[in-house]
């Protein structure tokens, strides 16, 4: 109970620091314009267009280069940025944008109506962008531009996630679309951002320079006008212990993705500066499959669930560097997440085989593992080998000793290729899948809790109970945010806590650490993950 | 056990005795013919099997590249359509083919840039650090043979750091190297493809443990030719012992070793990835791996015909190496000639 409320005070302290040092970090001096940085990054973009990336680890770098129309502030609501504001009709179906005057791409282009128009309409196309097509940009039945600077979007019906999605969509130059590159993204995709992409060399660095014609900052950014740096590379470092060297000896200024082991180097060192945010969406989670296996059953769900002390699991593998989850969205949500969640449920061992006996898995064998039947009591955890990361290989081995010990299940981790992987979702042949996800205004939860047709995309429960969909549908009918709030609280409550469905495990964080001599470094209000390079400087 | 020692001793002997045999039998303009023929049927049966194989594997490329996103019949189709997926699998099959023969190797499913452009620019930097490699390997290999061939202390010595390199995984290793000499000593840089001094310690990762195991060969070789008569004409001629290991006894035990290393070389040019994502190297081993596991299929084509045809050349090269360095493959070929 102790260590749980210390590890709710450290989440508030974090949130607290992030927010502060954002635009505040740099006051000790004034800012100091040129000079290059670089920064070791893990992840290598699978395709530099910002529309077609699904990888949140690659946005820091294509926020650099491109923009959108609204930015986020801190408590969910949105602040001007390509757009000077936005209005919604009084049927709640339309949107109309007011766009700001002489912003131009950096291939020349105007940035006008016409320019937006353009890139949600291409979005529409599913030959162009794949499933982004049956995103929210589906639900466009009318774009229209009354004129060069007001674009507006018409909506088959209400549908609350959109403005989070239009606000916040990546724009390309109308050029883009003409372009071979246009898919794998690259120099020849023109955004509006304070940084122009010059060079890609897969495997190893993107280069971006200074945009000299930047003066379009959001409202909320550190400053206005162009960007300090001349010049920043990020290059790709996919192991975490050559980040952290590299960080070390000076051969980068700046590396995201700390382990939990190498936090300690950075944390209270003179030298550096490390900061955190927990992400947004999803935590990760042990979701337990409905229709296959012994987790049909309510009981055995339940079971797992109360055999398990998260706490002492979490604090065992990353010494306390990460945060408990408890619900079905992210604790720094301020919109949507339910805190009274937490502590609704929890580590009961008794119970577990209470409900276990109940459901007549009442036989042990010579491991020591229930059966019924003379069936072993085993929940497969599907696992792709080639995503495990943040020690998450060891945080399952973890839960495997405690089921085991605590209630004679048997968790078996079986770790498998993309392609088995892929081949297991789709025919639902497994016990469990972990897995988070970050998208934010409950669209996080629709991925998770949608039947797995009908835009349950990640439903790994595959719960398709009939309220779940009529919760959701009647949640994003609606703009009034309080009675969206409550719906998700029911979902929440129903789906953790009466059908466990998902346990819980913690929620991601990005973690960011720089030679102390860069300063401006922040997370993005919102939506927590780190920023682009456009407020950061260097005092030497 | 018996039969295991002696193979495990003297690996050279089979493998000398097949190559020669094929170069005496015929006149150059026909081992040329059969060269190219059978080097095309190398390719040939590569590409096949690749192809066979992605498809055998779980997984279809459609799932694999819609992953955890929306799901819908509309985007499947599109996908299907994009990439031809909705023809028979065999009429695929020889549209790869014909493809290729034009020289059009296709796009890459998963990052959709055109794959020529992909695999040579990835390919560069590959060759650099295999050259760099091959020379270290060989550096090491030839000195620790010839300095410690034949005696007893400094032979253990060397035998025990070659075991060690062997069985060090090349994670662990290019970690280490990375800790000594760039995070604590600053020798050297972590990262990428951009001067010669970031190219040494991913080649010494990659280049010491391919060494050690052409050392120990060497070695035997050397051992062997040292216990020959000829060493001890040579000596009789006052010749010091350096220039006899040298000059006289690296020729004899050259040829298996040279053997092994084109076989190295070959696995070195796509099986780079550890050293690549540890030292964040651009290279072709990394772009292997995630195309064989998204099934990336022209990816995967690509470097199966990359990889047969380098293996083509080496085998060719190695055995011209033969002749060069054994004269008396020479003189058989002559009278086969005859």
């Amino acid at each position: 109970m102790h260590s749980r409320r210390h590890a709710l005070t450290l989440s508030a302290v974090l949130i607290a620091a992030t927010a502060l040092c954002s635009p505040g970090f740099a006051s000790d001096r004034k800012p100091v314009s040129g000079g290059k940085l670089s920064w070791g990054v893990e992840t290598d973009p699978a395709t530099l267009n910002p529309q077609l990336n699904g990888q949140d680890k690659t946005k820091l770098l294509l926020r650099n280069a491109y923009e959108s129309l609204l930015a986020r502030t801190a408590d969910g609501g949105y602040v001007p940025w390509l757009a000077t504001g936005y209005e919604i009709s009084q049927d709640g179906r339309t949107y109309t944008f007011k766009l700001r005057d002489s912003v131009k791409f950096t291939d020349g282009q105007p940035f006008n109506a016409a320019a937006v128009a353009t890139n949600f309409t291409r979005l529409k196309d599913a030959s162009y962008s794949g499933s982004a097509s049956a995103g929210p940009v589906a639900r466009i039945v009318e774009v229209e531009t009354p004129d060069e600077r007001t674009v507006s979007f018409t909506l088959d019906r209400i549908y609350a996630p959109f403005l989070d999605f239009a606000a916040g969509l990546e724009l390309l130059s109308p050029g883009a679309y003409s372009s071979s590159q246009l898919k794998s993204g690259g120099p020849e995709i023109a955004g509006t951002g304070p940084f122009i992409l010059k060079r890609y060399a897969k495997g190893q660095e993107i280069r971006f320079v200074k945009n000299p014609d930047y003066n379009w900052a959001p409202a909320n950014a550190g400053h206005q006008g162009r960007a300090y740096l001349d010049e920043v590379t990020y290059r790709f470092l996919p192991e975490s212990s050559v980040r952290t060297g590299a960080l070390t000896s000076g051969q980068v200024d700046v590396t995201e993705g700390i382990s939990g082991n190498d936090a300690g180097l950075f944390k209270g060192n003179p030298d550096f500066t490390y900061q955190t945010a927990l992400n947004t969406g999803t935590p990760y989670s042990l979701f337990l499959n409905v229709t296959w296996g012994p987790t049909q059953d309510v009981r055995v769900r339940k079971a797992l669930v109360a055999a398990i002390d998260v706490d002492g699991v979490l604090k065992s593998v990353y010494r306390g560097e990460r945060t408990r989850a408890w619900g079905i969205t992210s604790p720094i949500d301020t919109q949507f997440y339910d805190k009274s969640i937490e502590k609704a449920y929890g580590a009961d061992p008794k119970r577990a085989n209470q409900l276990l006996d109940e459901a007549g898995w009442t036989g042990r064998d010579p491991q020591g593992f229930r059966t019924k039947d003379g069936k072993r009591l085993t929940i497969e955890v599907v696992q792709a080998q080639a995503t495990v990361r943040d020690q998450r290989d060891v945080l399952l081995q973890a839960l495997q000793a405690q089921a085991r010990q605590n209630a004679g299940i048997d968790l078996a981790i079986v770790f498998v290729d993309a392609g088995t992987y892929t081949e297991r979702r789709k025919t639902g042949q497994f016990g469990s899948i972990a897995n988070s996800n970050t998208p934010t205004d409950a669209i996080d939860i629709e991925y998770h809790y949608l039947p797995v047709d009908q835009g349950g995309s990640i439903n790994y429960s595959r719960a398709a109970a009939p309220e779940l969909s009529q919760w959701l549908t009647e949640a994003a009918g609606t703009l009034d945010a309080k009675k969206r709030f409550e719906l998700y609280s029911r979902l929440q409550r129903f789906a953790i806590v009466e059908q466990a469905y998902a346990l819980p495990l913690y929620e991601p964080e990005d973690q960011v650490a720089a030679s102390s001599s860069v300063k401006g470094i922040s997370f993005r209000p919102f939506k927590q993950m780190p920023e682009s390079a456009y407020d950061i400087w260097r005092s030497e | 056990m018996e039969s295991r020692q002696t193979s495990a001793l003297s690996p050279a002997p089979a493998l000398v005795a097949s190559r020669p045999f094929k170069l005496r039998r015929n006149g150059l303009p026909v081992q040329i013919a059969s060269r190219i023929g059978s080097g095309l049927l190398v390719l040939w049966a590569a590409v096949t099997l690749s192809f066979v194989s992605v498809h055998l594997a779980p997984g279809d490329i459609v799932s694999l590249l819609i992953g955890e996103q929306l799901r819908t019949p509309e985007i499947e189709a599109a996908i299907r359509a994009e990439w031809g997926l909705d023809e028979p699998v065999l009429w695929q099959y020889l549209r790869y083919l014909t493809r290729i023969l034009h020289g059009d190797f296709g796009r890459s499913y998963l990052l959709q840039t055109d794959v020529s452009q992909l695999v040579l620019s990835q390919i560069v930097p590959t060759l650099k650090l295999t050259a760099a490699a091959l020379f270290v390997a060989i550096l090491f290999a030839v000195t620790s043979a010839v300095l410690t061939a034949g005696r007893r202390i400094p032979r253990s010595i060397a035998g025990a750091l070659e075991l060690t390199l062997v069985s060090t995984p090349s994670f662990w290793l290019g970690i280490l190297l990375l800790y000594l000499f760039s995070f604590t000593l600053k020798l050297f840089p972590v990262s990428g493809d951009r001067s010669f001094s970031a190219l040494v310690l991913p080649a010494l990762a990659l280049g010491l443990p391919l060494g050690a195991v052409v050392g120990q060969v060497l070695r035997q070789g050397l051992e062997r030719a040292l216990e020959e008569p000829f060493a001890l004409t040579v000596r009789s001629w006052g010749t010091s012992g350096l220039v006899l290991r040298l000059r006289h006894g690296l020729r004899h035990a050259a040829l298996p070793a040279v053997t092994l290393t084109g076989w190295l070389v070959g696995s070195l040019l796509s099986g780079a990835v550890i050293t690549e994502s540890v030292f964040g190297r651009p290279g072709l081993g990394r772009v292997t791996v995630e195309a064989v596991l998204g099934h990336d299929m022209p990816v995967v084509l690509a470097v199966a015909i990359l990889s047969a045809f380098t293996y083509v050349m080496l085998s060719t090269l190695v055995d011209i190496l033969y002749l060069l360095l054994d004269p008396r493959l020479r003189d058989e070929g002559r009278e086969a000639a005859r």
